[in-house]
């Protein structure tokens, strides 16, 4: 067997600290049990809890005030859901009247069977006979697309998908990356320049599809999947492309969002689709996306 | 007590030439995995052990409080010689419980009702004090899950030189030479213990100062573990400009 | 403060294991120089120019580098107090202890005393000195090169010290450093790198004001035998050994040198019972008794017999070249033997050919008068026939001729007939009381040198007084008639008793102990030497080798009378029955009324005039000392016997007069009662708190055929002695009384004694319950307790008795199994050895109390051996062998080769019969006493048969032995063992 594996070694290995060189101010960050202030005349917020009169930080991060709200926001965490946000989910459970759904929070989300828009029109009447049809809607392991709306008391998310923009996701790709790297946004779905779409999932799915005509924009909204259209290999090339260029962007620990995507994509033109997966590239267009970002920003 | 070495010479210093109160070298990095929520690598000395953390996320079945699940496994080459079984034998579950047990008092657990937190340590050298290298690994990652603690859990070992002298940190060579181990995993800044084991008896009036001893050394790391813990962040922060909400 | 670095090490464990460790390097290490300007110091300068060694080599101040083998083999040299300002490595220290660990003790103690000067360099873990092992380099070259760059370093470091212009005002000599090394190529190394360097024996001779420091320097060669021929095989590599041994082609075992013939030894061998057996000087190649050993076997054909010929080597001087004639004699005897171990049972036989570990040690002996004058070369006889004669250097010949020496073996080169020595020390003139003393506590073992300014620092400073608070913690005991019983002319009296009525009738009963524990602290050096705790008091004749201080034994903890004291308390509640009803320990302040001997208190007892409180205590006492006795005796108890001598010693010459043997009063028994309770209640007591760790005292019942001899010796006089159990065994005993014969009795419990078990120490948790049973005293639990001023264990007893009650602090190793155990074992050695030191003094009085006597005395057989009668004269107590085949030895004794006088020994009922004349035990037999002085290093008592009479055999009750002494300019003498052949 003869492969060609790329293999490093740990003295090439990328000192991934270097991207950071940029620092004229430092933020303070804290550690959990680190007191933040004393509690007189502040809110505690997320990441933060009351000890000794005193309010700690219970993660590490930088702490955030919104006017006597004090919470401390960790780097790295799973998706804490926010009404109104997008998300791409994966059906994990099909249960009486409702879907039960990962989206990568710390509890599985709901996605009401009275939540969706079922074929037929949005004001139907939901029946028995769509209670027994459910799996034929969403069934296990299907993506969609969907936003919070609602937050109940433990913590787990209700969503909806009764906007056509949402709904059942049919060809593309699923890349993961941690929540906090997504930037909230006003969009969060963008069809690139390159040629593909991009649902930028606020809990850290991304879905990478390729950009449909327009007669079809708008969605389907429902659970139409085609699963026999043929996309073509540049399309195809397009997408891996995004894909890698994302999760450098990921492994760069640089947000995620339409223009950050578009840089390292186009930073990435520079290498074959299957380079981009060796760290020195990897290292290369996140160096050169966080100097474009930068720029843009001044 | 002949035959034994002595865990410290005359001179002051340990089999290894650390005095008595030194901790041995620690490295350590947050975030070593991409798959996990949280990962951490931690070497103290010649002990080698990887942690991640999965979750938190739903807990199977109806459960309404937090779950805390660990699993403790030694690779097969982490020792002199090859181990049969990396996990599943007595020791490891043993100290699977041991690191419930103390990590549980430093979750934060009540914000996470019906969740459920995957710890999963492996120590891919041995070289003394495992438990506590697996435990101030672990803390590490669930910090870079972002998991919400009271504060840093520690644990450090501590034993007792023939002249009474309480030692820190205490290597294999040490713990096979004979010496008595105790361990303790703490909250150093609260001053509470969560844990503690003895291989054997300790005599009272040396228990004290031997668990002093290894509260320091868990101090003392804690400052390590912190210090790590901040330059990884400023890092990882800075580099997307800690995402300031434009 | 602390660099790090690692480095790895391969260890073979069965497989080759990689095994990696962490070695940190660090800053903070000072050189313990006062010259130094730079080091961090934290403690006193060990290295001062107060003293400094004076060497015409080095004409200047400086300091020593030790290289390991200059460690090892000038032991001797170091320990004099002549070298200071040393600089001893770590690499060194750690290779020393590696090779010997005797020599390190040793060097440690050296290293210890300050006052010496000796600085330990942390060498392996300072930053600049440490030495990575290259690649291909022995661990031995990475220890040398650690050595030459510890020294090269060192110097540099005090040259930099000392560079500065105020020094070099001072007009001072800069201070260097010098190597001392025995190994050429590691001098020349260093020379090479510019390390003033030199060998030991150089540097030795280069000291001005110790000539005879030379005397102690271990030699490797001698200049005359440089080119001798080799005259022994060479011994393989060790790796050759590992090798054969491996393979097993060759076996190993612990050669054992034989007593009656040099030329013969054997080696204990795992799979051969008997050992195999090594025959001739190239087979034996330079083995010395008790060395680790590699042996080849013989084919089978080679095989021979163990030879009956005694053969001891004759005389030789230091400078005769081994003729060939005497190698023809050898070979003479060898070919003797072989031909006669044709016809004998044949053992197997084997070669030595290396040597695993050698067990050198120090050796007792004389020096061999010289022939020629002046020459500085001499041979030395150890005192241990299984000790080859050792060739020294001396230039002191003259001066220690007569007197007894230490010697200790260096070499045994190929081309040397004996392996070469250095003197160590004397220990004064031969047959002086003190030297002979001396000799025996060194043969057993004994610590014995004075105790050191450390232990006496840690005694009460004097005058000592009791303060309030002590008299807070303890019960005040000082009111009651507490008196102590003792043998006359004791002075460390470690028990008192006392006795009172209760308002309900009953009595209480108090033994109180010398409080020891409360001035011997745990975690201190209390004891001699370095030998550390498990030590006892020995007694000498004449003499006694205190386990504590004297200002302790004699004085502090010595309950004397009329002074108050510290003691331990048990007391009991009894009712006249002597039963106990309850019991308390307690540690308390006593005043005792009247310390009184044995006599003095049997006096009292029976003086019916007398009726103060002390009487009458004492009477009480007496009283329920019976009555617990007979219970004892009723559980099974026994009451033994051994012969017990007491000399009167002369205090002026300290020569023995007249032997005298122990008395027996009510009163000694009284005490005895008293002790046996207050052991078995604490016993009892600190096993139920201790379940792990009581130190406790047991003594296993022999196995039913240790009982063979006394049946079978009762079973002739008519008595059926039953050995089911103790009380049966005891109730024969007692049955076994002759009218005509008071001694009897006494016989047979002196034989019974024989048949017992060592009584041992032990730890409670090693044992289960069931086996913690004394046989002796038929208590099912025992310890010792009332003795803390002469045995250690009866001061960890206190210990635990004073922690379970809360009176003393416990501490970590008091409850510590392992080390309890590790005790146990050293007391029950250095115990056993004591005892054996005892009996050797004993038996070096009974020589000097007879020495130009000659007596015929009445005595019986106490029992029957193979070849020879043990003889018990009751008037001495003194007990002898009467040898009725030739001697063991030879060559003393009677000479007898007459024969017709044969005896043969029955193994059926242990007699000997000799014509019409049979031995049996018990036999009243009338033996003469002489002193056999021929050999100066053995003198011994002769037994020679007077009555019954057997022609040709007995001395003649008119004419004197002639014989005996007239064997000093030996002959070569051989004899075969004719009597044994002819069976």
């Amino acid at each position: 067997m003869s492969t060609n594996a790329a293999i490093d070694l740990a003295l090439d290995r990328v000192d991934w600290r270097d991207l950071a060189a940029q620092t004229e101010e430092q933020p303070r960050v804290y550690t959990p049990g680190e007191v933040l202030m004393p509690e007189a005349g502040f809110m505690r917020g997320h990441g933060t809890f009351v000890e000794d009169e005193n309010i700690k930080s219970s993660v590490a991060g930088v702490i955030q005030k919104v006017n006597k709200l004090i919470s401390v926001r960790p780097l790295k965490s799973r998706y804490v859901g926010e009404i109104g946000d997008v998300v791409v989910a994966r059906v994990s459970e099909v249960q009486q009247k409702r879907w039960r759904v990962d989206t990568n929070s710390r509890l599985d989300s709901i996605l009401l069977l009275s939540s969706v828009n079922l074929p037929g029109g949005e004001l139907r009447r939901r029946s028995a006979e769509d209670e027994q049809m459910m799996r034929r809607y969403l069934d296990e392991g299907d993506l969609i697309s969907a936003e919070v709306q609602n937050i109940f008391e433990e913590g787990s998310l209700s969503l909806y998908t009764r906007s056509l923009k949402y709904g059942k996701l049919s060809q593309g790709i699923l890349v993961k990356v941690f929540p906090a790297l997504v930037k909230r946004r006003k969009m969060h779905f963008h069809n690139l320049p390159c040629g593909a779409s991009v649902i930028l999932g606020n809990n850290g799915y991304i879905w990478i599809s390729p950009t449909k005509g327009q007669e079809e924009e708008g969605g389907e909204g429902g659970f139409a999947q085609n699963l026999n259209e043929h996309v073509p290999r540049a399309d195809r090339e397009v997408i891996a492309r995004l894909r890698n260029s994302i999760l450098a962007l990921a492994k760069c620990k640089l947000m995620i969002y339409d223009t950050s995507i578009q840089y390292a994509y186009e930073e990435s033109l520079r290498y074959e689709a299957h380079e981009l997966l060796q760290q020195n590239a990897i290292y290369d267009i996140g160096q050169q996306t966080q100097g474009r970002l930068r720029d843009a920003d001044e | 007590m002949s035959g034994k070495y002595d865990l410290l010479s005359e001179q002051g210093l340990r089999l290894d030439g650390r005095r008595p109160h030194e901790l041995r070298r620690i490295k350590c990095k947050l975030g070593v995995f991409e798959q996990p929520d949280g990962s951490a690598y931690m070497e103290q000395g010649n002990t080698k052990v990887l942690a991640a953390v999965y979750g938190p996320h739903q807990a199977k079945g109806n459960q309404t409080e937090s779950v805390i699940n660990c699993q403790y496994s030694q690779a097969t080459f982490s020792t002199a010689e090859r181990k049969n079984r990396p996990r599943g034998d007595r020791k490891s579950l043993e100290f699977k419980l041991y690191l419930q047990q103390a990590l549980s008092a430093a979750i934060k657990s009540e914000l996470y009702p019906r969740s459920q937190i995957d710890i999963y340590v492996e120590v891919l050298q041995d070289d003394g004090a495992n438990y506590a290298v697996a435990l101030n690994a672990a803390t590490l990652a669930l910090i870079d899950a972002g998991i919400c603690l009271n504060e840093f859990i520690v644990a450090c070992t501590a034993s007792l030189s023939k002249s009474n002298i309480p030692l820190t940190d205490i290597s294999q060579f040490e713990e096979v030479s004979g010496g008595p181990k105790l361990t303790v995993a703490a909250l150093p800044t609260a001053e509470k213990i969560a844990f503690l084991e003895m291989s054997e008896r300790f005599h009272i009036d040396h228990l004290e100062t031997v668990i002093e001893t290894a509260m320091a050394g868990c101090r003392e790391i804690r400052d390590i573990l912190e210090a790590a813990v901040k330059e990884h962040l400023l890092h990882m922060g800075s580099a997307s400009d800690f995402a300031k909400v434009g | 403060m602390q660099t790090l670095r690692e480095f790895t090490r391969k260890t073979k464990r069965g497989n080759i294991l990689k095994i990696v460790r962490e070695h940190y390097l660090r800053d903070d290490i000072g050189c313990g120089s006062e010259l130094c300007r730079e080091c961090f110091q934290n403690e006193v300068y060990q290295l001062t120019s107060q003293h400094a060694n004076k060497s015409t080599l080095f004409k200047f101040p400086h300091y020593l580098v030790l290289d390991t083998n200059v460690v090892l083999d000038q032991i001797d040299v170091l320990e004099e107090d002549v070298l200071r300002n040393v600089v001893v490595l770590t690499t060194v220290l750690n290779e020393v202890k590696h090779r010997s660990s005797a020599i390190y003790k040793r060097f440690n103690e050296i290293v210890h005393d300050r006052t010496r000067n000796f600085y330990v360099f942390v060498n392996e873990h300072h930053k600049e000195t440490y030495a990575d092992r290259e690649p291909d380099e022995t661990a031995n070259d990475r220890n040398d090169r650690a050595i030459r760059l510890a020294t090269k370093w060192y110097d540099d470091h005090l040259q930099a010290s000392q560079s500065s212009k105020e020094f070099e005002r001072s007009g001072k000599a800069a201070t260097r450093v010098v190597l001392l090394t025995d190994d050429a190529a590691n001098r020349a190394k260093a020379e090479a790198e510019g390390i003033l360097v030199t060998t030991a024996a150089e540097y030795v001779k280069s000291l001005e004001d110790f000539p005879l420091l030379m005397d102690k320097l271990s030699h490797k060669t001698f200049d005359s035998e440089k080119n001798g021929l080799p005259q022994y095989p060479p011994h393989l590599s060790m790796k050759e050994l590992l090798e054969g041994l491996r393979q097993n082609k060759l076996l190993q075992g612990t050669f054992q040198a034989s007593r009656e013939n040099y030329l013969e030894g054997t080696v204990n061998v795992e799979k051969f019972e008997k050992g195999i057996l090594i025959q001739g000087r190239e087979s034996l190649n330079r083995a010395v008794d008790g060395d680790l050993v590699a042996v080849e076997l013989l084919p089978e054909a080679e095989w021979s017999a163990p030879s009956e010929i005694v053969l001891e080597e004759k005389n030789v001087y230091a400078d005769e070249v081994p003729s060939e004639e005497r190698a023809k004699d050898e070979n003479e005897m060898l070919n003797q033997v072989r031909a006669a171990a044709l016809s004998a049972e044949r053992t197997p036989t084997g070669r030595i050919v290396g040597i695993v570990r050698r067990k050198w040690r120090q050796y007792c002996g004389i020096l061999q008068p010289s022939l020629i004058e002046d020459t500085n070369r001499h041979i030395f006889v150890p005192a241990d026939r299984k000790i080859p004669r050792i060739r020294i250097e001396t230039r002191q010949a003259a001066m220690l001729q007569n007197q007894r020496i230490i010697v200790t073996i260096d070499t045994w080169p190929r081309n040397s007939r004996y392996p070469h020595g250095h003197f160590v020390r004397s220990l004064g003139p031969l047959g002086d009381m003190a030297t002979e003393n001396e000799v025996i506590l060194l043969e057993h073992d004994v610590p014995h040198c004075k105790f050191s300014d450390e232990v006496l620092s840690f005694l009460p400073k004097m005058p000592w007084t009791i303060t309030d608070e002590d008299y807070s913690k303890r019960v005040d005991l000082r009111d009651l008639y507490i008196c102590s019983v003792d043998p006359p002319g004791c002075t460390d009296i470690d028990d008192a008793l006392h006795c009172r009525e209760l308002p309900n009738g009953n009595l209480e009963v108090g033994v109180h102990i010398a409080d020891v524990s409360h001035f011997i602290r745990p975690g201190k050096r209390t004891g001699h030497g370095g030998s550390g705790p498990g030590e006892t008091t020995v007694y000498l004749v004449g003499k006694r080798i205190d386990m504590v201080p004297e200002l302790l034994s004699s004085n502090l903890c010595s309950l004397v009378g009329g002074v108050e004291r510290f003691a331990f308390s048990c007391v009991w509640e009894v009712d006249n029955e002597a039963n106990v009803l309850s019991k308390r320990f307690h540690k308390s302040v006593i005043k005792s009324k009247r310390a009184m001997t044995y006599e003095e208190a049997q006096n009292i007892i029976d003086d019916a005039t007398q009726q103060n409180e002390i009487a009458k205590s004492l009477r009480n006492l007496n009283r329920l000392a019976k009555i617990l006795k007979k219970r004892r005796m009723d559980n099974g108890a026994l009451v033994l016997a051994s012969p017990e001598i007491r000399f009167q010693v002369d205090s002026e010459t300290h020569e023995p007069l007249e032997v005298e043997v122990k008395q027996m009063r009510e009163t000694n028994s009284m005490v005895e009662e008293f002790m046996l309770l207050a052991n078995i209640t604490v016993a009892e007591h600190i096993a139920t708190e201790f379940s792990e760790c009581a130190v406790l005292r047991r003594h296993p019942r022999p196995p039913p055929t240790n009982f063979d001899p006394l049946v079978k010796s009762a079973r002739y006089q008519g008595f059926q002695v039953d050995i089911n159990s103790g009380l049966e065994l005891s109730h024969s005993l007692d049955k076994c009384v002759k009218a005509d014969n008071p001694y009897f009795n006494t016989m047979i419990r002196i034989l019974t004694t024989r048949c017992m078990m060592q009584a041992v120490y032990f730890i409670s948790g090693s044992l289960q319950k069931e086996e913690f049973f004394h046989y002796g005293l038929a208590a099912p639990i025992y310890t010792h307790f009332t003795s803390p001023i002469r045995r250690y264990s009866d001061i960890m007893v206190h210990r635990l008795l004073a922690a379970s009650i809360g009176a003393d602090s416990t501490y970590a190793q008091l409850l510590d199994r392992k080390s309890n155990e590790e005790l146990c074992h050293n007391l029950n050695y250095r115990h056993k050895m004591a005892q054996y030191a005892g009996r050797a003094s004993v038996a070096l009085n009974t020589h000097l109390f007879f020495r130009g006597k000659e007596e015929d005395e009445e005595g019986y057989v106490l029992f029957v051996r193979k070849n020879a009668l043990q003889v018990l004269i009751p008037k001495y107590g003194l007990e002898g062998t009467l040898y009725l085949k030739s001697d063991k030895d030879g060559k003393d004794g009677v000479e007898r080769v007459k024969s017709e006088i044969v005896f043969t020994f029955n193994e059926e009922d242990h007699t000997q019969r000799c014509g019409d004349v049979v031995f049996h035990s018990f036999d009243p037999v009338t033996v003469r006493l002489s002193l056999d002085s021929s050999n100066v290093q053995h003198e011994k008592l002769i037994f020679r048969l007077v009555k019954p009479y057997i022609k040709g055999f007995s001395v003649e009750t008119t004419t004197e032995g002639t014989d005996s002494q007239a064997v000093s300019a030996a002959p070569p003498s051989k004899k075969t063992k004719k009597d044994k052949k002819k069976k």
